[in-house]
This record gives structure tokens, C-alpha cells and sequence, in this order.
């Protein structure tokens, strides 16, 4: 017991969670700005698959990780179009879209890949991003290495959920957005153009749940792996409504979470005789209990989910 | 208006999902109709540049023998680990046999025998399941098709037209044990499996038997990822192994995962894998210090010769040392030569099955 209260461990374990936490915390963004338009985008799974191949390819043939995170938000967006056009120009049910999306793109995304690399017996390399330490603060004891230690695309991430909480409290294009989805019919007698402002956040979502993708594959990772996603975007999905809609609620429900699997992944370690099955269920368990009991539907947007219909009275 | 909207909406569905269904086609279609002969040349002009002109003539000389084998596998064979190891001893054992391969991926649990049975239909001569997961699947369909024959790799199954391939899982324990505890300075050594199966929970035994054997104060960590593709979940293990018990040497069974249990430990001096089934690492390698290669090839082979000869069924064609199946692959100058030799010498007794009774 005594590895688990030395200080070298804690901050690992608080290392590991806020890597965990970052691909996480973008497609949880990317939602937020999706529902809090009344879009709601269960196929963040998908578009992730597809932005972490895309990332990783354009990554591989240009040798930029920067050109590869940009790719990665493009494909995201060109994904993400498909489910826009359906949902808000043909007002289609917005889980069957979402669901098609998770179907869709990660067979094209594993389609792409072989037709790139054909069958190879080891995985490809690609490139990585390297880490940018903060001149001076990443110095300090303990909290240096914690917070000022990481790769561009991590500060990019935490610097979003202030940005994100400004955007929709302290501007008036936040609370015009806001009012979309909550009652799209009196945001449009005010002169706010609804289907507009459903495609911008159909672009944000897009872009950022791709970033979350090409995050997966050149800066956790440098390879793709099929499958490399592993359901991050379900957890996403679940964050934005633990986190009520609100990005620092958003925020903590990702930390939360990679804070789970963080410590998960260490009591295999520490505890070898416990089933590690019963360990590995601790984050869920944790999403489950705190859904359960702070998980409010009145929080939600008002008009999330609904189709808007623009000439019905 | 919104009446015409439902209607477009219908049409967008049906042409979204003729998309997809397309995109899942488009996966499978360019390995369907493709004989060994024109997937290996594929793979040959990859690797080696060879001229088009005597790759079609390599392509005319492979004799056809007419047989057809078909793989039917859960992940995917571009996977870096498992899958693709499976894939290409199908297609090295069906390329010197003269057989012609399909095979269908990511296939789901629930669609197993579906699949089967299509190719059972098809009248593919041998059906190559790749895993011990296939095991119920494999004796529906069988029952079912008694003319089709199936090779089952780690099965327990025997029947009359099911043959089971069982490379030995505690000899590849036991080697990669041996070499991980001689190559350990701070005696801490590491174990990622991907889920609790019985092979790997058999290597992972044996792995820690070994390595207690050739140095007593080794410590063994594992952990499971709970996935077989989830890299970045691999690399998150790896470093909590290093961070937490200063792990310098590291075995995995979980194929991409493993991949990103590397990336962890690239960067550090001084701490190394091992690499499986594939020969995996090269002389200059500066994390895959060594591979325990599993010749999958071979033993479907055997099974090929035996459809051939019809005298297949009812056995289990093990692989281990002893027949070629098992070998030790390519050092890495990180490995001293004394260990090196040491290594054989316990590899030898392993053999013999008198290093660990």
C-alpha cells in the first residue's frame, strides 16, 4: 500500500488522467456544441474512427502532425455533412443518422486504410507530435510536469472549456446559438437564421470529434489500429449529459472518467489476485452512479433531439 | 412541406444505407474474388521489386490444385498482431500448396456460423477458424456440412471433420519468460494480455514459471487491456508498468495493443519487448529484443495435405518445439552474446520438456 501514497505515483496516475481525459474531452466538446443546437449526434464514434485515419495518413505522407490534426478536423466535417444535410434539411430522426454514421464511417475508414497499406503483418508508423513544454512553469515541482508538459494539442483541449463557457454565457452569437436549441421557432422570429446556425454547429462538432480521433493516432499513439476508437465516443456521449450541458461540467466528467481508468489500469498492477474484469468495470460503474444521480433531463436543451420544421406553425 | 421531407428523407435513408452497405461490400470485395497467387504477388510487390513480367509468370507456374480455403475472422487482418499473423500463414500455407484463399473480417460473434455456412456452401474445401472463440460455431456448421472439412487453431475439438491446430502456449510462456528474466536488471518484468483466455492465461503462467527459474528475485506485473486493438490503452499500461514497478522487460498477447505497449517504452533506454508470433524484431531493434515465432503456416499446411490425402479429422496437429512450429526469432544487439547463448541452451532443455517438469 505504501506505492500507492508516494508522491512519484500520484502524479503518474494524474499524468495518465489527464492524457485519458483529452481525446475524451474534445468529442464531448464536439457534442455540446451539437445538442446545445438541438442536434443530437450519436454517431461520434464514427466520425472519431475516421478522423483518427485520415489524421494518421495525411500525417504519415506529409511527415507534418500538424497538417495531420488539420486533415483529421476536415474529415471530421466531411463526415459529419452527411448527418447535417439528413437532419436538418430533411428533418430526419437524428439517432438513426448518428447510428448510420457509426456504421458508415469506420468501414470506410478501414476500407481507406488497406487500400493504402494492403495487408501488412506489423502496424505502420506514423508520426507523432512531441511535447511542448511551457518555458519556467513546467519547472515547478509536482505541478510542472502535470500541467505544463504536454503536447500543443492537450493545452488546446483544457483552453476550449473556458473559451466554450464564454462563448455560450458572455456572447451574444453563444446565446443565439443557445436559443436554437432551445426554441428554434422564437429564435427565428427574432431574425436568427436556424438552419445556419444548426450547420455551424454540425462544422464544430465535426471538426473537433475529428480532432479527438487524430488525437488517438498521432499523439497517444503513432499508429491506427482498427477498432483504436474502442467506444470513446459512447463515453463522450454520456459525459455531455453527466456534465449537464455545460463545458466545465463536460470537463469534469472527462476527468472523472480518465481519472477511472487511470486508476483502473494501476490496481490491475497493484492487486494482481482481484478479477481484472471487476476493475475494468470501475469507470462505467462510476458514469453509471453519477448519471444516476446528477444526470437531470430539465438541464438539457429544450428542443434537443427534435427536428425543426420551419414552415409548420 | 413536410410531407415531401418525409419522403426525401426516406429516399436520403435508402441511399445512405446503400452506401454503407457498399462501403462494407467495397471492404470485402477486393479480397473475395482473389486467388493466393495474385494476393501474394501483391504482397511481393510490396516488399520486393520484382518486375511485373515475372510476376505474372510466377503467378502462371503456381500449380492449381483446385482446393479453396477460407479464413473467417473477428478482427481484422490489417490489425498488426493476431489477425494478420493468421492471415498470412493462410496465405504462405495455401501459396505452396497451390490452394486458393478468401477470407471475410471483422465479422461479429453473432454472424460466425452465418458466414461458415456460406462458405460451406460455396464448397470451399477447408474452413480455417483462427481462434478458440470460433469453437461452438465451428461444430454447428460442421455437423451440418460433414463434407467440408475445418481447421480450428487453439480448438480442442476432434471429430471427423474438424482438426485442431494447437501451437504449445506454455512453451511460447516458458521462452519468453527464460529470455525476459535474463534480460531484467531491476528484476521487474511485465505481462499485457488482451482478455483472459486460456491461452493466455496458460502463457502468462508459464512466462513468470520461467522467468522465477533463471533468476528467483523476478517480479511479474500483468494487467489486462480488456481489447486487442485499443493501442492507446496499451501505451497507458505500459508506462503505468514503468512508472509504478520500474518493468524493464515486457511480453504481450494482445496483438495492436502490444504495438502501443512499444511506444511506451521507446524513448527510455535500457527497456525492451518481446515480440510474438511474428519475428518481429530486427538486429538493430532497440525495444523487440528477441520473438517467440509461432510458424502457423506449417501446421495449415499439414492440415491441407491431410484434405488432400483425405485423411483428415478426428486429431489435433500440435505445434511446438519440437516439430519446427515454435523458434526462437532475430536477437537485437541488445541482447549480449553470452545471453544469447544461454538463452539456446535453455531453449534446448524447453525442448526436451526437462527445463520446467
Amino acid at each position: 500500500m505504501d506505492a500507492f501514497f508516494n508522491i512519484n505515483f500520484l502524479t503518474e496516475l494524474l499524468l495518465s488522467t489527464i492524457r485519458m481525459a483529452t481525446p475524451i474531452l474534445f468529442v464531448a466538446l464536439a457534442e455540446t456544441y451539437s445538442e446545445r443546437a438541438g442536434l443530437v449526434n450519436i454517431g461520434l464514434d464514427g466520425i472519431m474512427s475516421f478522423g483518427a485515419l485520415i489524421g494518421f495518413l495525411i500525417g504519415y505522407k506529409t511527415g507534418s502532425p500538424t497538417v495531420g490534426i488539420l486533415a483529421g478536423a476536415l474529415s471530421g466535417i466531411a463526415i459529419n455533412m452527411v448527418y447535417a444535410f439528413c437532419t436538418i434539411h430533411l428533418c430526419a430522426p437524428q439517432i438513426v443518422y448518428g447510428m448510420a454514421i457509426n456504421i458508415f464511417a469506420p468501414a470506410l475508414a478501414s476500407f481507406i486504410y488497406r487500400l493504402s497499406f494492403s495487408d501488412t503483418s506489423t502496424l505502420i508508423q506514423g508520426v507523432s507530435m512531441k511535447a511542448l513544454p511551457i518555458p519556467v512553469l513546467s519547472s515547478i515541482p509536482v505541478l510542472g510536469p502535470l500541467f505544463f508538459n504536454h503536447i500543443p494539442l492537450v493545452y488546446f483541449a483544457y483552453l476550449l472549456v473556458p473559451a466554450t463557457a464564454v462563448f455560450f454565457n458572455r456572447t451574444k452569437a453563444g446565446l443565439n446559438f443557445k436559443a436554437v436549441g432551445e426554441f428554434p421557432k422564437a429564435a427565428e422570429t427574432l431574425g436568427i437564421n436556424v438552419i445556419f446556425q444548426k450547420y455551424l454547429a454540425c462544422i464544430i462538432c465535426g471538426a473537433l470529434a475529428g480532432v479527438g480521433g487524430a488525437y488517438l493516432t498521432i499523439c497517444y499513439t503513432s499508429t491506427y489500429s482498427e477498432g483504436i476508437v474502442a467506444g470513446r465516443g459512447f463515453i463522450a456521449l454520456s459525459a455531455v449529459i453527466f456534465g449537464r450541458w455545460m463545458p466545465s461540467g463536460v470537463l469534469l466528467a472527462c476527468l472523472l472518467f480518465g481519472f477511472c481508468d487511470a486508476l483502473q489500469i494501476r490496481l490491475q498492477l497493484l492487486s494482481p489476485s482481484t478479477p481484472y474484469q471487476l476493475l475494468q468495470m470501475i469507470p462505467y460503474l462510476c458514469t453509471l452512479f453519477v448519471l444516476a444521480f446528477f444526470g437531470i433531463r430539465k438541464s438539457g436543451p429544450k428542443a434537443n433531439g427534435q427536428p425543426y420544421y420551419r414552415e409548420e406553425r | 412541406m413536410k410531407k415531401t421531407m418525409k419522403t426525401a428523407s426516406l429516399i436520403m435513408a435508402a441511399v445512405l444505407t446503400a452506401m454503407s452497405l457498399a462501403a462494407c461490400g467495397g471492404t470485402a470485395a477486393p479480397t473475395k474474388a482473389e486467388t493466393s497467387a495474385a494476393e501474394t504477388s501483391a504482397t511481393e510487390a510490396a516488399k520486393a521489386e520484382t518486375t511485373k513480367a515475372a510476376e505474372t509468370k510466377a503467378a502462371e507456374t503456381t500449380k492449381a490444385s483446385g482446393y479453396k480455403v477460407a479464413m473467417v475472422l473477428d478482427s481484422s487482418v490489417s490489425d498488426g498482431g493476431w489477425g494478420a499473423s493468421c492471415y498470412q500463414a493462410m496465405v504462405n500455407a495455401a501459396k505452396d500448396s497451390g490452394w486458393e484463399t478468401v477470407y471475410t473480417d471483422n465479422v461479429a460473434t453473432a454472424d460466425f456460423t452465418t458466414v461458415m455456412t456460406d462458405y460451406a456452401e460455396l464448397g470451399y474445401n477447408l474452413i480455417f477458424a483462427p481462434g478458440n472463440q470460433y469453437t461452438d460455431a465451428v461444430k454447428q456448421v460442421a455437423e451440418e456440412y460433414p463434407d467440408i472439412k475445418f481447421a480450428l487453431l487453439n480448438g480442442t475439438v476432434e471429430t471427423k471433420n474438424i482438426t485442431s491446430i494447437l501451437p504449445d502456449a506454455k512453451q511460447i510462456g516458458y521462452m519468453a519468460g527464460a529470455l525476459a528474466g535474463l534480460m531484467s536488471k531491476t528484476n521487474n518484468i511485465g505481462f499485457i494480455g488482451g482478455m483472459e483466455l486460456d491461452t493466455t492465461k496458460a502463457k502468462l503462467e508459464c512466462y513468470e514459471k520461467a522467468a522465477k527459474k533463471v533468476n528467483p528475485d523476478i517480479k511479474v506485473s500483468s494487467a489486462y487491456a480488456g481489447s486487442f486493438s485499443d493501442t492507446a490503452k496499451g501505451k497507458e499500461i505500459a508506462s503505468s508498468m514503468v512508472s509504478t514497478y520500474d518493468v524493464d522487460v515486457m511480453f504481450g498477447d494482445a496483438s495492436a495493443v502490444d504495438t502501443g505497449a512499444r511506444e511506451a517504452l521507446a524513448g527510455s533506454e535500457g527497456r525492451y519487448d518481446i515480440g510474438q508470433p511474428g519475428d518481429l524484431g530486427s538486429v538493430d531493434n532497440k525495444i523487440i529484443i528477441c520473438s517467440v515465432v509461432t510458424d502457423n503456416a506449417a501446421l495449415l499446411k499439414a492440415c491441407m495435405k491431410d484434405v488432400e490425402a483425405d485423411t483428415f479429422g478426428g486429431k489435433t496437429i500440435y505445434g511446438d518445439l519440437s516439430n519446427g512450429c515454435l523458434s526462437i526469432g532475430t536477437f537485437s544487439n541488445a541482447v549480449p552474446q553470452d545471453i544469447q547463448k544461454q538463452y539456446k541452451e535453455i531453449v534446448d532443455q524447453i525442448k526436451a520438456e526437462t527445463y520446467i517438469q
